[in-house]
């Protein structure tokens, strides 16, 4: 009985070994042959997310480098953000290295997260890549002791987008929104929705990705430099940018959203002023080519009452990481001769794909200085290469998700009229026995 | 006794048979049911960030109670489950009755319109009810015009509207496939009851105390557990319409497992040991239902 179990259960592991591997096979591009699951093979498998952003990208570091390297195989697949997730994490708690990729994409918020429940699962980067040839700011989320993991990519630097034809009609220039703090551009917002009726931004009420600009631009997250402990009662920062987004809803000028496509359909149909935003929406403000000429991109406005906040901040953005299975050091080879260190692939990226990239030299290119009819003939990509580097370096730590979670229910207290500081006093009791 | 020795090894050859027959099926429920069952019981008393699991015996259980967030979820269930579960229940007996009419005409047609939703997939309604309530969606043009309203519900974005948004989407998707229960044992009624009761003169509301009420006992108490679990891992709906927000006001139980195991850094020890609330919930329930609807 014993004996037959075990056989049993065996014969299931070989068939499920099997069928992943047909899956793997399936799913590849089909340039590749199906003998893939051989160790020696040089085939690099690479998990992203977004056809039209990381996977031409990835596309296009595709090409760059077999340019060089002929007999080079580069399978780059697709899947959703979520998709990657999952199967990352149950792929590396199970142990087995089969049905792993090579590379894969990681969002910066949640890189810590992978790189400390997981050790020794990801390849070190250091020999490979230098640190220091990447915006600062990119290091603390793609590092980990001291070890370079990740192979910075995208910048998620944030720009305020506004409508100048809006400002012009309340009596305003892009100018008078240059290097402000939020204060003003709540004020600014008030005078064009009293002239024109349209609202100033929209806002998910659980997407806190706005309070994540305002402290990151004042050098401060919702964890402490350790990565580890959570710090919200008594973040000074923090506690200006609540106050600041309750002044915001409390303006009557914010359009309320509840998803992307409401989002991207706001700014795209002129319902609203203007999009403080990271830089990837450029894309999606694009798509609506008959407002051409009638946007300016300025730097992120800053939180008034913190000392030490900056006009720049980061809104999402994701590095490439190598896994430790088999074909590491072929992959390696490929991070580093393409996403880490090719200028010419980064102007590439960016006229294709319009991304902009962490890597300090790229930004000398000549992509990088065109001017943008669509933005009035403004050298937006210069502009956000520039603010990139005034970027505050924060320490995002493993927690950002799940701390939100929690603050999100404090910010929906704080809004209905309770005392800021119990409700962050709350949050933090919240946060420490959650992420002990 | 007859028991000759032919006679017991035919019949052990028999049972052996009997065995075989079923032993396949036996292994793949074992393999895939009930190994990973004791398997996450175990985890439940582990806990860690990812791979790094250590064995901490009942602190999880222990963290349940001070967890605020599962305390809310469990809120948030329960509240979706009290209110909601009487409401579709009734819904669908009433409409199952109206059906079962001899005199209705198009039943057929009214039979699949009601049943329609319950073959939709889950995401695709979740993703279309999303736009019917948004902030400017057909629901509150719809009452905008007709005066009902002056500014619009925030159905998503506000956390009371957004929880009656979740009553109403899964009642109008669960409401039509218990119906179908209804449907079917009422068509098991003998009609010579109803009759029966009309000769004594027993008004139409008093059969359906009398009569329908306690001939349907079997099904209302098996559609109300159906539900019950059904709500228990409430998921689909709630991650598409409102993830759960604004700020945890629709988070269900079974989305905070897999916030736990995917969202934030995994720790899928705890993520065990909140399954297993939900195991234990569904026991509890399940005995009350038995008990309260008098069975054995």
């Amino acid at each position: 009985m014993k004996k037959a179990m075990i056989l049993l259960l065996a014969s299931f592991m070989l068939l499920t070994a099997c069928s992943s591997k047909t899956n793997d096979g399936a799913a590849s591009s089909g340039s590749t042959d199906t003998k893939q699951a051989d160790t020696s093979s040089k085939e690099v498998t690479v998990w992203a997310w977004d056809p039209n952003f990381n996977i031409k990208a990835m596309n296009l570091a595709k090409e760059a480098y077999q340019k060089d390297h002929p007999d080079a195989k580069v399978n780059v697949v697709e899947y959703a953000q979520a998709d990657i997730i999952q199967k990352l994490n149950t792929g590396l708690t199970s142990g087995t290295d089969s049905g792993l990729p090579n590379i894969v994409l990681i969002e910066d918020y949640r890189a810590q997260s992978f790189l400390q429940a997981y050790p020794d699962s990801f390849y070190d980067m250091s020999s490979s890549i230098k640190a220091a040839d990447f915006a600062d700011y990119k290091i603390g989320p793609t590092s980990l002791d001291g070890k370079q993991y990740g192979v910075p990519f995208d910048s998620g630097v944030t720009g305020l987008y506004v409508r100048t034809d809006y400002l012009k009609q309340a009596g305003y220039t892009p100018d008078d929104l240059k290097n402000v703090d939020w204060d003003k551009f709540i004020e600014v917002g008030k005078a064009v929705k009293a002239k024109t009726g349209k609202d100033w931004l929209t806002l998910d009420p659980s997407d806190l990705g706005l309070v994540r600009v305002m402290i990151q631009g004042a050098g401060s997250w919702y964890l402490k430099e350790d990565g580890t402990t959570p710090n919200l009662a008594g973040n000074a920062a923090l506690k200006d940018a609540l106050q600041t987004y309750k002044k915001l809803m409390e303006s009557n000028t914010v359009k309320i959203i509840s998803d992307w496509s409401q989002f991207t359909g706001a700014l795209n149909s002129g319902d609203v002023g203007s999009v403080p935003t990271g830089n990837w929406i450029t894309a999606s403000i694009k798509a609506e080519a008959s407002q051409s000429g009638k946007w300016a991109v300025v730097p992120t406005p800053k939180l008034k009452n913190t000392p030490n906040a900056v006009n720049a901040s980061n809104l999402g953005g994701s590095s490439w990481y190598v896994l430790n299975v088999p074909g590491k050091e072929a992959a390696a080879e490929f991070l580093a001769k393409t996403m880490g260190s090719n200028v010419d692939l980064y102007q590439k990226m960016n006229k294709e794909i319009g991304v902009i990239g962490t890597l300090k030299a790229a930004s000398g290119g000549e992509a990088y200085k065109q001017a943008d009819e669509f933005f009035g003939g403004q050298k937006a990509i210069q502009d956000f290469a520039t603010w990139t580097t005034q970027i505050p370096k924060v320490n995002y730590g493993m927690h950002t998700y799940a701390i939100e979670d929690i603050l999100a229910v404090a910010l929906q207290n704080y809004l209905k009229g309770a005392d800021l500081d119990s409700v962050l006093a709350e949050a933090q009791a919240q946060a420490e026995s959650q992420v002990k | 006794m007859r028991g000759t020795a032919v006679g017991r090894s035919n019949r052990n050859q028999s049972r052996i048979i009997g065995w075989l027959f079923i032993i396949f099926a036996v292994f793949m429920i074992a393999a895939f049911y009930f190994y990973p069952m004791i398997q996450a019981l175990l985890l439940s008393f582990k806990s860690g960030r990812g791979a790094n699991l250590h064995f901490t015996g009942l602190a999880n259980y222990k963290r349940l109670f001070t967890d605020s967030v599962f305390l809310t979820a469990v809120k948030n269930t329960f509240l979706f489950l009290i209110v909601q579960v009487p409401i579709m229940i009734v819904l669908a007996m009433f409409i199952s009755v109206l059906l079962n009419d001899s005199k209705l005409r198009f039943k057929g047609f009214f039979r699949t319109a009601i049943f329609l939703p319950c073959v939709t997939s889950l995401v695709a309604y979740s993703v279309v009810f999303k736009y019917l309530f948004g902030a400017d969606g057909l629901i509150n043009l719809a009452l905008l015009k007709m005066h009902l309203i002056a500014s619009p519900i925030m159905w998503i974005s506000d956390p009371f509207w957004a929880k009656i948004t979740i009553i109403i989407a899964i009642t109008w998707r669960w409401t039509g496939y218990n119906m179908i229960f209804y449907l079917s044992a009422l068509q098991n009624i003998d009609q010579s009851i109803y009759e029966a009761a009309r000769i004594d003169g027993a008004s139409s509301i008093r059969q359906f105390r009398s009569i329908t009420i306690p001939m349907l006992k079997p099904i209302i108490l098996f559609t109300s557990i159906t539900s019950t679990i059904g709500t228990l891992q409430l998921f689909d709906e709630i991650v598409n319409i409102t993830k759960g927000g604004p700020g945890n006001a629709t988070l269900s139980i079974s989305q905070y497992i897999y916030n736990l195991s995917f969202k934030y850094t995994p720790d899928f020890g705890y993520a065990a040991t909140v399954s297993y609330t939900i195991v234990a919930m569904i026991i509890v329930l399940s005995v009350i239902q038995f008990k309260a609807a008098g069975d054995k």
